[in-house]
C-alpha cells in the first residue's frame, strides 16, 4: 500500500530527476473505503497545561483514504489532538502509532518524515516569497550543494499546483494570493512532504463559500488518493458533507466516534455541548435597572490585507445596571470585536452609537473609557493584560495612578492599599502585593487583570473569556465575583467560548456569527442547542430576538 | 541561599568594586609614594571625563526603559556644540543664532504654559484626592487653556527679548545654557514626533535625525569639519570657564550636572507617574495602553528630554574641549547605549534604572584611567571595553541563568545532539510552531 506521491523527499534535501518524475503521477487510482486498513492509532493520549487538562484519556484511528473529522466547542482539546499527532506538542501520555509502527515524535520534522503533516489555522507561509519558494522552503532542490537549482524547484511546484487542479503561478509572491489559494499552496507544501496523514485545522475559516467548494473536491481527491485526513471545523454542515466519519470530543474526552451516516445533525450538537454546568446559580436578578449602556448599531470596518472588511454588521443592545449580557458565537464571529470597540481600542473604521447613562460618547481611547467608567478585561492577560516582570501592587495600581498623583508625583502609600484591598477582596493567593505577577497561577492573573479594573470602580465591565486557561475552582471564584459585581450594580458584558458558562453568567445573551447579530437569547429561552444554532455559520436560517 | 540572592542583586556594585581594587593595586605611584589611582584629582577627572557621556545615558535609559533607541544623541550633541561655540564667539544674526532664538522662544513658552496647566491640574487634584471613583477634574477654560497660555507667551516675550538682546554681543553663560538645551529638544522633539505620529521604528527615525543632524550641523558651522574654537578671555566670555572648572575646588562643574540629572531624573523614574507608565510601557506595551496610558505622550516626552540632555551635554563638550565641532559626538551614542545596557537596564524595555547607567558609566570612565595609568594603547582599550560589555550582559541574572538552563535541558531531549542538528535546518515554519509548544500555549 506504500503510495508515492511526494515531490524531493525531506530525507535528503534534494530532487532527483526520478523522484521528479514521480510528481504528479503517483496517484492512485480507485476508490478506497473508509473501511480500509488503519494508518494511524492513538491510544489513552493525555495531556495537561500547567495543571489543566486539555485532554484524557482520549482513542483515535485514523484509516487509509478517510476523512475523519474533529469535533468540539472551542476548549474541546481538538487543537491538543492535531498538535500531538503532528509532533507539535511532544510531551504526552499515551501511544501513538503509524502504520502499526510506535512512534514518538520530537518534533514537526518526525512528524512530516513519518508521513505526517498538519495545515495550521494560521497559515505558516513567508508573504515575501513565492509559492514554488514557500513549497519548498528549507527543503530546496539544490546545484552543487548550495545554490538552489530554481527551475526544477519551479516545475516540481507547478506540477504539485496541477495535481491539485489550481491554476497558480509558482512564482507569484504569496502575498499577493486570496487566503484561499494560501490555503492550497499549503496543502501543495504537505503533499511535496510525501504526506500520507493529512491534519487539517479549521481550513475554511477564512475561506469565501466558492473558495470551500474547491477545497472540498481537492479534499475529496486526495483521500481518494489515498491521504488520511483529519478535519476540523466548527460548520456542522461541512462536516456532514465531507467526512466520512466523526470523532467528537469535550472537555478533553472524547465522547462519540460514529460513521457519519450514524449521526444527526442535532446528534453532533449535543454531543459536543451536552455536559453538565457546573452546579453553581445565581440567585434572583433584578431585570428592570435603569439602562446604562446603549449600543446601536455598532458597526467595524478593519483594515486586513486584502482591503477593508466589515467585521461588525450593526450590532444593537442594551445593558441594565445589575445585568450580565453574555456574548456568545464562535471564534472569529466579531465577539471580541464588540468589547473593543466599546472600549476604544480597535484600529478601524466604526460606526453606530454608544450611549452611557443616556449620553452619546465617543471612546476614542482606553483613556476616554476608563473616565467614563468602561473597564476591559482582555482575552490574554499574558500579552494584553499585564506587565509579568512587574508587583502585583504596580499591576494592580497601573490605570490608578494617574487619578491618584499629585503634580505627577506617585502616592506609595495608596498604590499599596489599593492593591492590598483588590488582594484581599479577590482572595488573591500570593506571598504578598509585591510578588511578581509572572509567578502567581493562571486563576489569580486573571483576579489581578479583574482587579486593577475594580480599583477604578467602573460602571461597566467588559470580560473577554475571564476563565480562559483557569483550573475549575478558579473558575468558581470567578463566577461569584462576576455575580457580586453584578449585584453591586454594575453592567457587564461576558464574551467567553464555554457553553455552559455562557448559560450559566448570562441574564440574557447575545449571539454572534460571523459579525452579524443573530439572535438576543433570555435566559430561559436559552439553551446549548439554541444558542449553538445560532452560533453556527449557515444555521441560522431564521434569528430570535428577545425583547430587552 | 538568601546571601547569593542579595549578591546577585548588587552584583553590579560588585564589579564596580572589583575594579576600584584592581585600580588602586596595579597603580603606579607618584613620587611621594601615593597612590596615583586613588587620589583625589584622578577619581575627579575620571567623573569629570565621563559627565558628557553620562548626560546622554541618562535620557537613553528613559528611552531604552521604554523599549526604544535613540540613535541621534551623538549628532544631536554635535550639533548642539556648534550652537553653543558659535554663539558664544560669533556676535550678530548668524546662523546659531537664527536658529536659536526662535528655538528658545518656542520652547520657553510651550514648558511654561505646560507648567502652568501642570500646576493649575495639581492643584485642582489636590482638592478631590478622596476616596471613590477618581476621573480627572476638568479645569475651566480659564486654568486649562488661557492662564497658562497668557503666562507661556509672556515667557516667549522674556526670553525672545533676553536673547535678542544677546545676539549684538555675544552670548553669555547664563544664555547658551538656556538656548542650546531648547534648539536640541526640538530636534528630540521631532525624534518623538516621528515615532509617535509617523508610527516609524525608533531606530529609523532616529538614525534619520542622526544622519541629518550632523548635516544641518555642518551646514550651521558653514564649512564641512568646521571646528569653532572657543577661546575664554579672547574671542569668548571669560565666565564660560566656568562650566570647566571645580565647583568650590570640590567637584568638577561638568559632574554636577550628571550627577543632578542621575539624581532628578532617577526621581522621575522612581517617584512619579510618567516614571511608572515609562515601565509599563517597556514591559508590556498592549497592557498599559489598555489601561488607559497615554502612552504616545510618554514616548514623546522621552525623547524630548534624551534630545534636552543630549543638548546640555554639547554645551559642557564646548566647554571642556574649548571647541564646537558636528562630529563632536561620533561614536556617543554607542558608548552612552553601552553603558545603559552594562547598567542593566534591558533593551526590550521595561527593566533597569538610572542607578545602573551611573555605575554602567564608572566602569567605562575608571576602566580607560587604570589603563591610561598603566601606558596602555587606546586601541587595547576599545577591545577591553567590547569584553566588558559582553562580559557583564553575560553575568545578567536571566542570561547566565537561561544558557544554564539550556544545558541542563540538553540530554533530556529526545534524540540528544542528532536532534540539536536535526532542528537547524528544519523549515523556518516548523521551528516556530515547535517554540510555541510547550506548556505555555493554552490549551485550546
Amino acid at each position: 500500500m506504500e503510495t508515492h506521491f511526494g515531490a524531493p523527499s525531506a530525507h535528503d534535501g534534494r530532487c532527483t530527476p526520478e523522484k521528479s518524475r514521480a510528481l504528479g503521477v503517483g496517484r492512485r487510482t480507485g476508490s478506497s473505503s473508509p473501511s480500509g486498513h488503519i494508518v494511524l492509532v492513538a491510544e489513552h493520549v493525555s495531556k495537561s497545561f500547567a495543571g489543566v487538562t486539555a485532554l484524557h484519556d482520549v482513542d483515535f484511528d485514523l484509516s487509509h483514504g478517510e476523512v475523519h473529522a474533529l469535533m468540539g466547542e472551542n476548549g474541546a482539546g481538538k487543537s491538543t489532538l492535531m498538535k500531538i499527532l503532528a509532533g507539535v506538542h511532544t510531551r504526552y501520555e499515551g501511544a501513538i502509532k503509524v502504520e502499526g509502527r510506535a512512534v514518538s515524535f520530537g518534533g514537526v520534522r518526525d512528524a512530516e518524515e513519518a508521513g505526517v503533516a498538519i495545515i495550521h489555522q494560521e497559515l505558516n507561509l513567508v508573504p515575501e516569497l513565492s509559492v514554488a519558494d514557500n513549497i519548498f522552503l528549507g527543503r530546496e532542490p539544490l546545484v552543487a550543494g548550495v545554490l538552489v537549482n530554481r527551475r526544477r524547484m519551479v516545475r516540481a511546484a507547478e506540477r504539485l499546483l496541477q495535481r491539485l487542479g489550481v491554476k497558480i503561478d509558482p512564482e507569484t509572491r504569496v502575498a499577493e494570493l486570496r487566503v484561499g489559494e494560501q490555503q492550497l499552496v499549503e496543502i501543495a507544501k504537505a503533499l511535496s512532504l510525501d504526506t500520507r496523514i493529512l491534519i487539517m485545522d479549521e481550513p475554511t475559516s477564512a475561506l469565501s463559500s466558492s473558495e470551500c467548494k474547491t477545497l472540498f473536491k481537492i479534499v475529496r481527491q486526495l483521500a481518494g488518493d489515498g491521504v488520511a485526513i483529519v478535519y476540523t471545523s466548527h460548520r456542522i454542515e461541512e462536516v456532514l458533507e465531507l467526512a466520512d466519519r466523526v470523532t467528537v470530543l469535550r472537555d478533553g474526552r472524547r465522547v462519540v466516534t460514529a460513521p457519519i451516516g450514524e449521526l444527526s445533525r442535532g446528534a453532533i450538537i449535543s454531543a459536543m455541548v451536552g455536559r453538565e454546568m457546573a452546579a453553581y446559580h445565581r440567585g434572583t436578578v433584578a431585570q428592570n435597572g435603569a439602562i446604562i449602556l446603549s449600543v446601536r448599531n455598532l458597526t467595524l470596518d478593519t483594515l486586513s490585507p486584502r482591503g477593508w472588511r466589515r467585521t461588525l454588521h450593526g450590532v444593537s443592545f442594551q445593558l441594565r445596571r445589575g445585568e450580565i449580557l453574555g456574548i456568545g458565537g464562535l471564534l472569529g464571529s466579531g465577539r471580541t470585536e464588540i468589547l473593543e470597540s466599546i472600549f476604544g481600542v480597535v484600529r478601524g473604521w466604526r460606526g453606530g452609537d454608544t450611549i452611557i447613562d443616556g449620553a452619546t460618547v465617543d471612546i476614542k481611547s482606553p483613556a476616554d473609557a476608563y473616565r467614563l467608567g468602561v473597564a476591559l478585561v482582555t482575552e490574554d492577560r499574558k500579552e494584553r493584560g499585564l506587565h509579568l516582570a512587574a508587583s502585583i501592587c504596580d499591576n494592580v495600581a497601573l490605570p490608578s495612578i494617574g487619578a491618584m498623583s499629585q503634580f505627577g508625583l506617585r502616592t506609595f502609600a495608596r498604590e499599596s492599599a489599593l492593591a492590598a484591598d483588590v488582594v484581599s477582596r479577590l482572595s488573591v493567593r500570593c506571598t504578598g502585593i509585591r510578588q511578581a505577577a509572572a509567578a502567581l497561577s493562571g486563576g489569580n492573573q486573571q483576579k489581578i487583570v479583574i482587579g486593577k479594573w475594580l480599583a477604578t470602580e467602573p460602571r461597566i465591565l467588559l470580560l473577554d473569556e475571564p476563565t480562559r486557561g483557569i483550573d475549575v475552582g478558579a473558575k468558581q471564584e470567578i463566577y461569584r465575583l462576576i455575580f457580586d459585581l453584578a449585584a453591586q450594580g454594575l453592567g457587564i458584558l461576558v464574551v467567553t467560548s464555554e457553553m455552559p458558562e455562557l448559560l450559566l453568567l448570562s441574564d440574557r445573551i447575545l449571539v454572534m456569527c460571523e459579525g452579524r447579530q443573530t439572535g438576543v437569547l433570555r435566559r430561559e429561552d436559552a439553551a446549548q442547542e439554541t444558542v449553538m444554532r445560532l452560533a453556527a455559520p449557515g444555521m441560522a436560517a431564521q434569528s430570535w430576538n428577545a425583547p430587552s | 541561599m538568601k546571601a547569593l540572592r542579595a549578591l546577585s542583586r548588587t552584583k553590579l556594585y560588585w564589579g564596580l568594586l572589583i575594579i576600584c581594587l584592581v585600580g588602586a593595586l596595579t597603580s603606579p605611584h607618584s613620587s611621594s609614594g601615593s597612590n596615583i589611582f586613588l587620589s583625589y584629582g584622578n577619581l575627579t577627572d575620571v567623573l569629570r571625563q565621563v559627565s558628557i557621556t553620562g548626560l546622554v545615558a541618562t535620557g537613553m535609559t528613559m528611552v531604552i526603559l521604554l523599549g526604544g533607541i535613540d540613535l541621534s544623541v551623538g549628532s544631536v550633541m554635535g550639533f548642539s556644540t556648534i550652537i553653543c561655540a558659535m554663539l558664544l564667539t560669533k556676535s550678530g544674526w548668524t546662523a546659531a543664532s537664527v536658529i536659536g532664538v526662535p528655538a528658545a522662544t518656542a520652547v520657553s513658552c510651550a514648558a511654561v504654559a505646560f507648567l502652568a496647566r501642570f500646576v493649575f491640574s495639581g492643584l485642582a487634584r489636590g482638592r478631590d484626592v478622596s476616596a471613590g471613583r477618581r476621573r480627572e477634574s476638568a479645569l475651566g477654560p480659564w486654568r486649562s487653556v488661557r492662564i497658562p497660555t497668557l503666562l507661556g507667551l509672556l515667557a516667549a516675550i522674556v526670553v525672545a527679548w533676553f536673547t535678542a538682546s544677546q545676539v549684538q554681543t555675544k552670548f553669555g553663560v547664563l544664555g547658551v545654557l538656556l538656548v542650546t538645551p531648547c534648539v536640541a529638544l526640538l530636534l528630540g522633539s521631532i525624534n518623538g514626533f516621528l515615532i509617535v505620529a509617523g508610527r516609524l521604528q525608533p531606530f529609523i527615525a532616529t538614525l534619520a535625525m542622526m544622519v541629518s543632524a550632523l548635516g544641518i550641523g555642518r551646514l550651521t558651522a558653514g564649512q564641512d569639519n568646521a571646528v569653532v574654537a572657543v577661546y575664554t578671555g579672547t574671542n569668548a566670555t571669560e565666565a564660560f570657564e566656568a562650566l570647566r572648572s571645580m565647583l568650590w575646588g570640590v567637584v568638577p562643574v561638568p559632574s554636577v550636572f550628571f550627577l543632578a540629572a542621575i539624581v532628578l531624573f532617577g526621581a522621575i523614574l522612581r517617584f512619579t507617574t510618567f516614571g511608572r507608565y515609562a515601565y509599563a510601557i517597556g514591559g508590556n506595551i498592549e497592557a498599559a495602553k489598555l489601561s488607559g496610558i497615554k502612552v504616545a505622550q510618554v514616548q514623546f516626552t522621552a525623547y524630548l528630554l534624551s534630545g534636552l540632555l543630549a543638548g546640555i551635554a554639547g554645551v559642557l563638550f564646548v566647554a571642556q574641549y574649548r571647541q564646537g565641532k558636528p562630529d563632536a559626538g561620533g561614536g556617543l551614542e554607542l558608548d552612552a547605549i553601552a553603558a545603559v545596557v552594562i547598567g542593566g537596564t534591558s533593551l526590550m524595555g521595561g527593566r533597569g534604572g538610572l542607578a545602573g547607567t551611573f555605575v554602567g558609566v564608572l566602569i567605562f570612565g575608571l576602566l580607560s584611567d587604570i589603563l591610561q595609568l598603566q601606558n596602555i594603547d587606546s586601541n587595547v582599550q576599545l577591545l577591553m571595553k567590547g569584553l566588558i560589555i559582553v562580559c557583564t550582559v553575560l553575568v545578567q541574572e536571566q542570561n547566565l541563568g537561561q544558557l544554564i538552563a539550556r544545558w541542563r535541558l540538553r540530554p533530556s531531549l529526545q534524540g540528544g545532539a542528532d536532534h540539536e542538528t536535526a532542528e537547524s535546518h528544519r523549515p523556518p515554519s516548523a521551528a516556530r510552531a515547535q517554540f510555541a509548544t510547550e506548556d505555555l500555549d493554552e490549551a485550546s
